[in-house]
């Protein structure tokens, strides 16, 4: 079944159509990304402190990839969706139902070929990466996996959408549309990040693609966003099989997707809850220096954080992006309370005395501080539970500043531009042209 | 009765009423076609047997035991919807061991379909390159190269030409010589007289009449009546008998 399946997909001229403008975006996202970080290296030259920031993984990965979530975001769902929606809009699908019988097969075989689809767009960056290694830039295998696995997760949830978005429409217009909204629906929660006064919208982050995904693009192997991207996929999935058995009665088959769905949902915010994670990234520059790590880990009883900072202070963004990162890495029981967050007035207006507090609990001690420095609060933590702050020293992460200037930059450009974008063209055509007949 | 058996079955579309109480007999061997005018339920009759679209009431039996289920009515039909249009993309041969594959037809029926409907010469293009007649007859194929006892086929000749259209109907014929039962939807009243053993006339969901095509001349009274005329005789009793 899977020939027939990924002839339908691979023979569209949509599918490498799609590929290449992918491939368009992303490179353009690298070329970006390549250019600043060049500048950013030629002056630093020399200085061994300012070098230890630059970072191929947040400075020339994450940028690239960045690309490719857009591209998987808007164009996915048509390739996907189109898998199943033309058997619809040539009225093929009921007799392939009929004909095979076995709706379970048919969705898996789609799925498939649609995954096969849009997973094309990953094909992109990985040349795009390639050709960074090849003009002298440094990446570590590890890491760069991780954050292409994040991706992967996300073109298979992208697929798996936009398949279960076919099953329950009629047209391949309908079903793209649907795909997208379900899919745009986690830019509006991204949206409301940042502003104090959308803190309302503030647990629905824990629906955010971007959520998941930002961990990974830093090199964490999370365990939970890779859960909860599974669980979306095997959500989807039942959905779509759902959705074909056109056999069902329609009360019958509304109750089963209400299940689903409820299921999903369920699934998901229990993969939400899983806070535990593997540092990948290289000389585990990521986590906490290894003692304090260790010992953290060790340390009996809970440990909670209260954060008194609005949704839209940098301070508050740093601290989880640094200080509560890696503290989940080394204690993924952590508990941090947002109070602000439930507050009705949650803006600068109605900010009291209190605000800016970080209020450590642990080991049955309190401690306070208005810093949000990594080595303030777990010394505090360590402070709060009676013991000494461990061994802080880290193995020094040394930084990878490249210029890619003059032929280099040339070739960088005309690869990202012209190379990487017409090749899925120039496949495409081989594969979709009509060879005449006999 | 052996075969398949449709009794009393009923559609509903919101409130409106698109098949109502329609029963038939189908047993192997035979060719059941379905007239009417358009809009009279044909296809929905056909869909609603093949369990795509929700009964009212009614029930399809085959060899005796209901059929409730998709598994159980795979085992039993093929199905050929109207202006259904293979894959552009797939190539003709990947369409055809497509359909061998699950439709699992007998030792040489494949071969045989395969020159019958002149699909050889077809196997290595894609089915966008195809005519809609070349079209029409790889699915057919896919529809007809099958073991399964009973064939529904959605409006099968509509795109022949003549010559085509002789050739269709004799490998229809010789289906039902091999125990196939069939039961089509035709537009053509010419093209249904050519084939059916039996026929069955539909009007706004109603069934009118049903029965061999010398029954249906005698119930209206001429017996060299062709098709076309037992068709509008008995509409128009039908429409005066509502009026």
């Amino acid at each position: 079944m899977l020939e027939r399946e990924l002839a339908i997909v691979l023979r569209a001229r949509l599918t490498w159509l799609q590929a290449a403008l992918s491939a368009l975006l992303v490179g353009h996202g690298f070329v970006l990304a390549v250019d600043l970080y060049s500048a950013g290296s030629r002056s630093v030259a020399g200085a061994r402190l300012m070098a230890r920031e630059f970072d191929p993984l947040l400075g020339v990965v994450r940028p690239t990839l960045g690309g490719l979530y857009l591209a998987v975001s808007l164009l996915g769902p048509l390739v996907a969706a189109r898998a199943l929606a033309v058997e619809k809009e040539r009225r093929t699908f009921r007799a392939l139902l009929l004909q095979t019988g076995r709706p379970l097969g048919l969705v898996a075989a789609k799925s498939l070929a649609a995954l096969a689809g849009v997973a094309l767009q990953l094909v992109a960056p990985l040349v795009l990466l390639a050709v960074w290694r090849l003009a002298g830039g440094h990446l570590a295998a590890a890491e760069t996996a991780t954050a292409l696995l994040g991706y992967a997760l996300y073109v298979a949830m992208v697929a798996a959408i936009a398949v279960a978005a076919a099953a329950w429409t009629e047209t391949l217009a309908q079903a793209a549309t649907l795909a997208v909204l379900v899919v745009a629906a986690s830019w509006a929660i991204d949206a409301s990040e940042g502003f104090a006064a959308l803190a309302w919208l503030g647990r629905a982050l824990d629906w955010s693609v971007t959520t998941h995904l930002y961990p990974m693009e830093r090199g964490t192997l999370a365990v939970g966003a890779c859960l909860w991207m599974t669980a979306v996929v095997g959500g989807a999935l039942a959905a779509a099989y759902v959705g074909v058995r056109v056999d069902l009665a329609w009360p019958k088959r509304g109750a089963t997707l209400a299940a689903v769905l409820a299921t999903t949902l369920v699934a998901a915010a229990l993969a939400h809850r899983v806070r535990r994670g593997f540092d990948t990234t290289e000389l585990r520059r990521g986590s906490l220096p290894p003692a304090a790590a260790r010992q953290l880990a060790a340390l009996p009883g809970s440990i909670t954080l209260d954060v008194y900072l609005d949704r839209d202070d940098a301070r508050r963004r740093q601290l989880e992006s640094d200080v509560l990162a890696k503290l989940r890495l080394a204690r993924p029981d952590l508990e941090v309370r947002m109070p602000t967050d439930e507050q009705a007035d949650a803006t600068e207006a109605g900010r009291d005395e209190g605000y800016g507090r970080v209020v450590v609990h642990a080991g049955g001690g309190t401690r306070e501080t208005r810093s949000t420095s990594r080595r303030e609060i777990v010394s505090l933590i360590f402070e709060a539970a009676g013991y000494q702050l461990p061994d802080w020293s880290q193995p020094e992460y040394p930084g990878y500043p490249l210029v890619i200037a003059g032929g280099r930059r040339r070739a960088v450009v005309v690869s990202a531009y012209l190379g990487i974008p017409l090749a899925p063209l120039v496949v495409g055509f081989i594969l979709t042209r009509s060879k005449g007949r006999s | 009765m052996s075969g398949l058996v449709v009794e009393g079955l009923s559609v509903e579309r919101g409130r409106r009423r698109v098949l109502d109480r329609v029963s038939l007999g189908l047993a192997p061997g035979e060719i059941v076609a379905v007239i009417g005018p358009n809009g009279a339920g044909k296809s929905s009759l056909l869909e609603a047997i093949l369990g795509f679209l929700p009964v009212a009431a009614g029930r399809v039996t085959f060899e005796g035991r209901a059929l409730g289920d998709l598994a159980s009515r795979a085992r039993v039909f093929s199905f050929l919807p109207e202006e259904a249009e293979p894959p552009a993309e797939v190539r003709v041969s990947t369409l055809l061991a497509h359909a061998e594959r699950f439709g699992r037809p007998p030792d040489g029926l494949a071969a045989a379909l395969l020159e019958r409907l002149g699909l050889g010469p077809l196997a290595g293009a894609r089915a966008g390159e195809l005519s809609r007649g070349e079209k029409r007859r790889v699915a057919l194929f896919a529809a007809l190269a099958t073991g399964r006892p009973v064939l529904v086929l959605d409006e099968p000749l509509g795109v022949f030409d003549p010559l085509q259209l002789e050739d269709v109907l004799a490998v229809l014929r010789a289906r039902a010589r091999a125990g196939t039962a069939l039961l089509l939807s035709v537009h053509q009243m010419s093209d249904a007289e050519k084939i059916a053993s039996r026929v069955l006339v539909l009007d706004a969901g109603r069934m009118v009449a049903f029965g061999p095509l010398a029954e249906l001349r005698a119930r209206v009274g001429r017996a060299d009546a062709s098709l076309e005329d037992i068709f509008i005789a008995l509409l128009r009793a039908g429409t005066h008998a509502r009026a």
